[in-house]
């Protein structure tokens, strides 16, 4: 029944895809999974003075109603058993922006018996934000960046096919 | 005057065929990955443990039933009070006000006896243990 | 109501328990600690806690050390008194291949989940404990860490513990 990937390339359907694409871009509702640290920059990018809602990023608690998770903070073993099954309730199409060092790669506590070397061990990540932690305005470009990326996403048009090696 | 109607028509129509349009667009355009994982039931991460039914306190019902009554008795006073005037005019202003009189008194009689019996308590207690437990059962009386 | 220096302390306890009480060890006000032997560490507790002139009301802190040179785990009590405003500290001694010692919870409600962590760290069981569990740790995991001879394991549940650097050349 659906219509996902379907339609040829034309200029119509692509227009289409740009429209949704845009559609779903402007309106990304993250999921809040604030860790540690991260997540009071994360709170301070929601806040007044670098704000996220004006693109349309509306912070969510629970992963059935979020298109993003934004895994902010040090990712312990213990954590990183329940952010699985978390992202796995998220519905499709899900999106993960690993914020600041501990969640990208293990950061200050890598070497810890606890710690858990980054978020990507886990889930797939789509944009990393370095930083530790980033500032609001690192957040916001990794937010931007994630829009950039969304709009390249084919949805109505086919995805092309992979060429024969020569 | 049958033609006002066709506008209540256009609207319903309106709803449905809106409504139709935004649930059937999400369902041409939206993916659909079930699996396994995403149909597990939402506890935070941890794996579910317990019922997903529980049992509610009784005074959500004994508040709301309470107000339901008491919310009537306002609807019933509140055209008495609109026509009340043409009544004084005519002479008749004692009359009508010892009838609403009369029916915010049985109403009110039905407040006490609910006050009284502790119906309106928020926070509701144990009743009171009597010291120790009688050495023989509590006398009843026949029927 | 005068606060009594550690050796007033030291030498009510040992008036009290004799020879269940070590000497008082140490120089410097921050350091002065004596050894209590594991069976009497719940009597002495009681009796810090409750007699009179020192009414130590407050654990501060719970912890372990391992000393693997001298094959123990020491549990060092931190107690400090709101009443009289002075300190005191305790160390109980414990062989490292079988550390029991009595549990403290009964004297202190916030020896609990202090002496669960030092279970979960260090694997010292404590007899008498209501919920003796891990707190830290997820529940299944193998060894106690800040042991100096804990091993970290390769993974844990699918999830490797090890990361290797990009930077490598």
């Amino acid at each position: 029944m659906s219509l996902i990937n379907t339609a040829p390339e034309m200029a119509l359907t692509t227009k289409i895809d740009d429209f949704l694409n845009w559609t779903r871009k402007s309106s990304v509702w993250y999921m809040m999974f604030g860790l540690a640290c991260c997540a009071i920059e994360m709170m301070h990018t929601g806040g007044p003075r670098a704000d996220l809602d004006r693109f349309g990023a509306a912070p969510r608690a629970t992963p059935r109603v979020s298109d993003l998770i934004i895994v902010s903070g040090t990712l312990t073993l213990k954590m990183a058993l329940r952010t699985k099954v978390l992202y796995d309730q998220m519905p499709d199409p899900k999106y993960v922006i690993s914020m600041g060092s501990c969640a990208n790669c293990g950061g200050l506590f890598q070497l810890a018996y606890s710690v858990c070397d980054g978020v990507d061990k886990v889930i797939p990540v789509d944009v990393y934000v370095p930083g530790c932690p980033p500032r609001p305005e690192a957040l916001t470009e990794g937010l931007i960046k994630l829009q950039e990326k969304i709009q390249q996403e084919r949805w109505l048009v086919r995805k092309p096919t992979v060429a024969a090696n020569a | 005057m049958y033609f006002q109607f066709a506008n209540v028509l256009v609207f319903f129509l309106l709803a449905f065929v809106l409504c139709g349009l935004m649930l059937g667009l999400g369902l041409l355009l939206r993916p659909s990955n079930p699996h396994p994982g995403k149909l597990t039931t939402y506890e935070c991460g941890e794996p579910p443990s317990g019922n997903a039914w529980i049992n509610f306190n009784i005074r959500f019902y004994l508040i709301a039933l309470v107000f339901v009554i008491f919310e009537v008795e306002i609807a019933f006073i509140v055209p008495v009070a609109t026509v009340f005037r043409d009544w004084i005019a005519r002479g008749q202003g004692a009359f009508a006000l010892a009838e609403i009189a009369l029916f915010v008194a049985i109403l009110a009689v039905g407040l006490v006896y609910v006050w009284v019996k502790g119906d309106l308590e928020w926070l509701k207690r144990l009743p009171q243990s009597r010291g120790e437990p009688a050495a023989e059962p509590l006398r009843r009386d026949a029927a | 109501m005068a606060a009594s220096d550690p050796a007033a302390v030291h030498a009510a306890l040992r008036s009290h328990f004799g020879d269940a009480v070590g000497d008082l060890a140490g120089t410097r006000p921050d350091n002065t600690a004596t050894t209590v032997a594991a069976s009497a560490i719940v009597d002495v507790c009681r009796f810090l806690k409750t007699e009179t002139g020192l009414a130590f009301d407050c654990l501060s802190n719970l912890s372990g050390v391992d000393y693997p040179k001298r094959n123990v785990i020491e549990v060092v009590y931190h107690l400090y008194s709101y009443r009289y405003r002075h300190l005191f500290v305790l160390k109980v001694d414990v062989p490292r291949d079988n550390p029991v010692v009595p549990s403290v919870a009964g004297v202190w409600c916030a020896a609990e989940w202090q002496e669960r962590e030092v279970f979960d760290l260090l694997g010292v069981t404590f007899e008498g404990h209501p919920d003796l569990r891990r707190i830290l740790m997820p529940e299944d995991w193998p060894g106690h860490p800040l042991r100096k001879d804990f091993v970290e394991p390769e993974e844990y549940h699918g999830i490797s513990t090890s990361r290797e650097s990009l930077l490598k050349t």
